[in-house]
């Protein structure tokens, strides 16, 4: 049996929470530099719902990639300083783009409570890490009583907007990205680092 | 051991930050939480976005996910609220409703989605059918351990003692057949372009 075969193996029997961790990791190490073990998991559970009559008939989704990309993104380090101006750059220039373009009123939607009125940009706050000024929502540390009274409708739909923002950002940058690597000569990672996302309101269970 | 090991095991490397085990639960779940949000966003770019959005979403939570219900029970939750509040920002009401129990019941098979497309039940029905064929020609081995573990969700010991043979028989003939589906299905995708 090769390595691949092993490999193959190991993913099958994770399918059915019957892999030990060695060979969880060992799948995960090698889904990373073998596209098509990824892909076959991906087939492999598309055909378990069929077996098992679960029948999803949604168009063929895969937002794996760009998943991953934003995922990716919000947490890697440049190690190019150059890049990272250069795209830190582009970032501001895209987020105040994105903010005006999201600040145009629109009818039949509620103005949402705002904290901030920054446009967009990364904004240093002494002792603590960047925080990205956002669209009509939090963006600056403020008191919990100041917190209080933005938990609210309101404030979901700002919220649903920059997010929105956001992910369109990432994609554009993701090929933004992508497509600087392959034209530029110097070695360097093809991506920057953003100010953290602070996770949202807990999610029950 | 079930499936629902698997997603334990993949979520316990993710709430560590192992993106690659996210990854896995993205691909393995992606299908159905479009399907969900399809019941309630019919125009399919706008699904998509809030389908990429519910993963993230449940990514950044993933800390407080504790186990206490299903991964995919939660992950629901997650998507059903990101796809209403989509609608909520547009402005728009929902026009379907999806419970919890739909969630839950997903397992025992989850009824046809109103809002697929013609294209999509064709593409899927073709899928079911090319999965049907490759069951049906496997070895009776080959099908009866498989069997076992998809439709009667036996674990690897209790399939071993059904069919009285040692557990890594039993792993090996799994991974043989899934192996054999999976030649008929990837040949069924390379020759139609619009089955992926």
């Amino acid at each position: 049996m090769t390595a691949e075969d092993r490999d193959r193996e190991a993913l099958s029997a994770l399918m059915d929470g019957e892999a030990q961790e060695l060979e969880l990791r060992r799948v995960l190490d090698s889904i990373s530099s073998d596209p098509s073990l990824r892909e076959r998991w991906r087939r492999q559970q598309q055909v378990r719902e069929r077996l098992q009559g679960q029948r999803t008939h949604a168009p063929d989704v895969d937002v794996s990639i760009r998943v991953r990309e934003v995922l990716d993104t919000g947490r890697s380090v440049s190690r190019n300083p150059i890049w990272s101006m250069a795209v830190a750059a582009s970032v501001t220039l895209a987020v105040v783009m994105g903010g005006q373009q999201l600040l145009i009123p629109s009818s039949g939607i509620a103005p949402a409570p705002v904290v901030s009125e920054l446009g967009g940009a990364v904004v240093p706050v002494l002792g603590a890490q960047p925080v990205q000024a956002s669209l009509g929502a939090r963006s600056l540390p403020v008191s919990n009583r100041q917190t209080a009274g933005i938990q609210s409708a309101g404030q979901s739909v700002a919220a649903v907007y920059e997010r929105l923002a956001r992910d369109r950002y990432h994609r554009l940058n993701g090929r933004h990205a992508a497509s600087a690597a392959q034209s530029h000569p110097a070695p360097y990672i093809s991506y920057v680092r953003v100010p953290e996302i602070k996770p949202e309101a807990p999610v029950s269970e | 051991m079930t499936a629902s090991d698997t997603d334990k095991q993949l979520v316990q490397r993710a709430q560590r930050g192992d993106l690659r085990a996210f990854d896995l639960l993205v691909l393995k779940y992606q299908g159905r939480i479009a399907a969900l949000v399809s019941r309630y966003v019919s125009d399919p770019g706008e699904a998509e976005d809030v389908t990429q959005e519910a993963f993230i979403k449940a990514f950044r939570a993933l800390e407080q996910f504790r186990g206490d219900s299903a991964f995919y029970t939660w992950l629901y939750r997650i998507a059903a609220n990101a796809a209403k509040n989509y609608l909520v920002a547009k402005g728009r009401r929902p026009r379907a409703d999806a419970t919890i129990e739909d969630a839950e019941g997903f397992d025992d098979g989850w009824l046809l989605a109103e809002s697929s497309s013609p294209e999509a039940v064709a593409m899927g029905d073709e899928l079911a059918g090319v999965v049907e064929a490759a069951m049906r020609a496997l070895p009776d081995e080959l099908r009866s351990a498989l069997t076992l573990r998809e439709l009667d969700g036996l674990s690897y010991d209790d399939i071993a003692d059904v069919l009285e043979c040692p557990v890594g028989t039993v792993r090996s003939r799994i991974f043989r057949a899934r192996e054999a589906i999976d030649a008929r299905v990837r040949e069924q995708m390379n020759g139609e372009s619009g089955f992926r």
